[in-house]
């Protein structure tokens, strides 16, 4: 029995995903070591808000077949919500302190930030991939595409018309002492956040698969004829996935807000790594995102700490190229598609 | 009449295949479409379960107009269709693809109830519970692809080519379940290639070439149809 799992386990690992999950692994172990812990800290905060972008572009690849590059922009009115519910709560409490409101604050402009993103990707659903499907399905990736484009240059310029292009940021949502976290100092909103993303996770995991209506998005995602002929409303499901995805983009940008203040063309920075992180775990595998979101973070991480800032696009976009060139499937990548397996 | 196609014209887009085809399914009835490669024999079955919609003509079910209404809403109305490739969901096992299947079905207790007659049915798939769909030889997934069409306790299906691409002993198997279902009371429109083996078992039996219907009747009487004898059985 335990040889077995044994066994299993040494396959796995002697797959290339699983030399890439050690080799990541091991390398940040021993970058810790050597430079300190706080590279495994930023990884860890960042991959996890990674994480929570890559699973909406990968589900809606995964669901809907669209490669969607207005994911961005949904991590920009996510940012934009919580700084226009937060800064009122904030001045409010300015005059009248109270503890519990304090901490709830952020919580509530988070909740806010993926209603917000839920219900624009609901609109997107409705108003454009909706009528576009039923106009045709000929060339519907690269139509798709083209279309997520336009909403892309839509929301971006929406926002600068209405909000102006200023940057509109906080210095922190939780205020208090930093947490003492393996001799690293890390703030508040860095623990909280990186909480919160494991908990969304989590969450959406258990969605996934123990919920009838997470089965109902796997199985679209699998067969979508099946899924009509065993009475699953498709269009029910497309809307309730562009939901999700957006509203978890929404969630990332409320969260980091405290790092990138809203602006019309912040969302670009997490559309291409969640990018980076789809291509390389493999199109629409869902798992795979969350794995392959720390690893991006890693990348990341370290490439701006032994090779300078400058540097941070330039090594995952070539190490993306040379994915695209060898591995064309992705590290996790199966010939069978499906958002939740491997 | 339980199911009832009246004048029905369909097609893909400007390729337009059926033309005035009207069929008839009795509660309890098993009836079969036969005819030659291309006739158009899916075309109906597809027209019928929503997932293409009809140029013109009338599909009735059970009483109710069921033509133009969505895939998923025929479902629910109770005529499960089992497509030529299943259409199984690969990535999930043999009793995910089951429980999906009884994705219609609110009730805990009824779920169960179907489970176990699918699983009696076809103890083969029992063994292979946790086994991935995708994974399954050929006569495995279309047992599955029956089991799981089952299991929303349907008051008809629409089978298309269940021998299709499998050894005769198999062949022999998956008609029998369909003979059983019969047996229990159930109704099913099957479409096959096997035209011998099929006026064989049925009641009765319609003849679709060229997308229309050329010859209906008791199935003992087709089979003795000169036309028929020529064109299907080699005679
Ligand atoms: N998706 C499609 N788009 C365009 N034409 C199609 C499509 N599916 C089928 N056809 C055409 O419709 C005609 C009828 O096809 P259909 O599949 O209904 O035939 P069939 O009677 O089931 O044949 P077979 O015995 O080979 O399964 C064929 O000429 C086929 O080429
Ligand atoms: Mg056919």
């Amino acid at each position: 029995m335990i040889t077995e799992y044994l066994k299993k386990l040494y396959e796995t690992i002697r797959s290339v995903a699983g030399i890439t999950v050690v080799l990541a692994i091991v390398v940040a172990i021993l970058s810790s070591i050597f430079r300190g812990p706080y590279i495994i800290v930023n990884t860890v905060v960042t991959g996890g808000m990674l994480a929570l972008m890559s699973i909406g572009l990968a589900l809606v690849f995964g669901v809907m077949n669209v490669a969607q590059f207005a994911h961005g922009e949904y991590f920009m009115i996510g940012s934009l919500t919580a700084y226009y519910t937060f800064i009122p709560i904030e001045r409010y409490l300015g005059a009248n302190p109270n503890a519990a409101l304090s901490f709830l604050a952020p919580l509530v402009s988070i909740l806010a930030a993926f209603c917000m993103g839920a219900l624009m990707g609901v609109l997107s659903e409705k108003l454009i991939f909706y009528n576009l499907r039923k106009r045709s399905r000929t060339n519907w990736v690269m139509n798709s595409f083209l279309l997520t484009v336009g909403i892309s240059v839509l929301l971006v310029n929406g926002h600068q018309l209405i909000f102006g292009t200023e940057l509109k940021g906080i210095v922190r949502y939780w205020t208090g002492r930093p947490f003492c976290i393996m001799d690293v100092f890390v703030s508040r909103d860095r623990c909280y956040a990186f909480i919160l993303s494991v908990l969304v996770i989590g969450l959406f995991w258990l969605f996934m698969k123990a919920t009838r209506t997470g089965r109902a998005i796997r199985a679209v995602s699998q067969d979508e004829t099946g899924a009509q002929m065993v009475g699953i409303d498709l269009s029910g499901i497309q809307v309730l996935t562009m939901a999700l995805s957006c509203g978890l983009a929404g969630i990332a940008g409320a969260s980091l807000l405290f790092m990138f203040p809203s602006y019309p063309s912040v969302g670009l920075d997490p559309l291409y790594m969640s990018w980076f992180v789809i291509i390389l775990a493999g199109m629409g595998n869902v798992l795979g995102a969350v794995v392959g979101a720390f690893m991006v973070a890693l990348l990341k991480v370290l490439t701006m700490e032994y090779i300078g800032s400058g540097w941070d696009f330039v090594v995952p976009t070539a190490l993306i190229m040379l994915i695209l060139i060898f591995k064309p499937n992705g590290i996790f990548g199966s010939d069978v598609r499906g958002v939740l397996e491997q | 009449m339980l199911l009832e196609v009246k004048n029905l014209d369909a097609g893909y887009g400007f390729l337009h295949i059926l033309r005035n085809v009207s069929l008839s399914v009795e509660k309890g009835e098993y009836v079969c479409l036969v005819g030659p490669n291309g006739a158009g024999k899916s075309t109906t079955l597809k027209t019928i379960a929503g997932l293409i919609s009809p140029i013109g003509g009338e599909v009735c079910f059970d009483g109710e107009t069921i033509s133009g209404l969505a895939g998923y809403k025929v479902a629910r109305r109770g005529i499960a269709y089992i497509s030529e490739e299943m259409n199984l969901f690969s990535n999930m096992t043999v009793h995910e693809n089951l429980l999906m299947g009884a994705y219609t079905v609110r009730d805990k207790q009824l779920e169960k109830n179907r489970l176990a007659f699918v699983y009696a049915l076809f103890p083969q798939l029992e063994g292979r519970k946790n086994q991935l769909a995708g994974t399954m030889s050929g006569g495995e997934r279309k047992m599955l692809g029956i089991g799981r069409a089952l299991m929303c306790n349907p008051k008809m299906l629409l089978v298309d080519e269940p021998s299709f691409g499998l050894a005769p002993l198999l062949t022999e198997d998956v008609f029998d379940s369909l003979d059983t279902l019969i047996k229990e009371g159930g109704t099913i429109l099957v479409v096959e290639q096997n035209v011998t083996k099929t006026l064989d078992v049925t009641d009765r039996g319609y003849v679709l070439e060229h997308g229309r219907i050329e010859l209906e009747g008791p199935s003992a009487e087709l089979a003795r149809d000169p036309h028929v004898r020529k064109a299907f059985l080699g005679v």
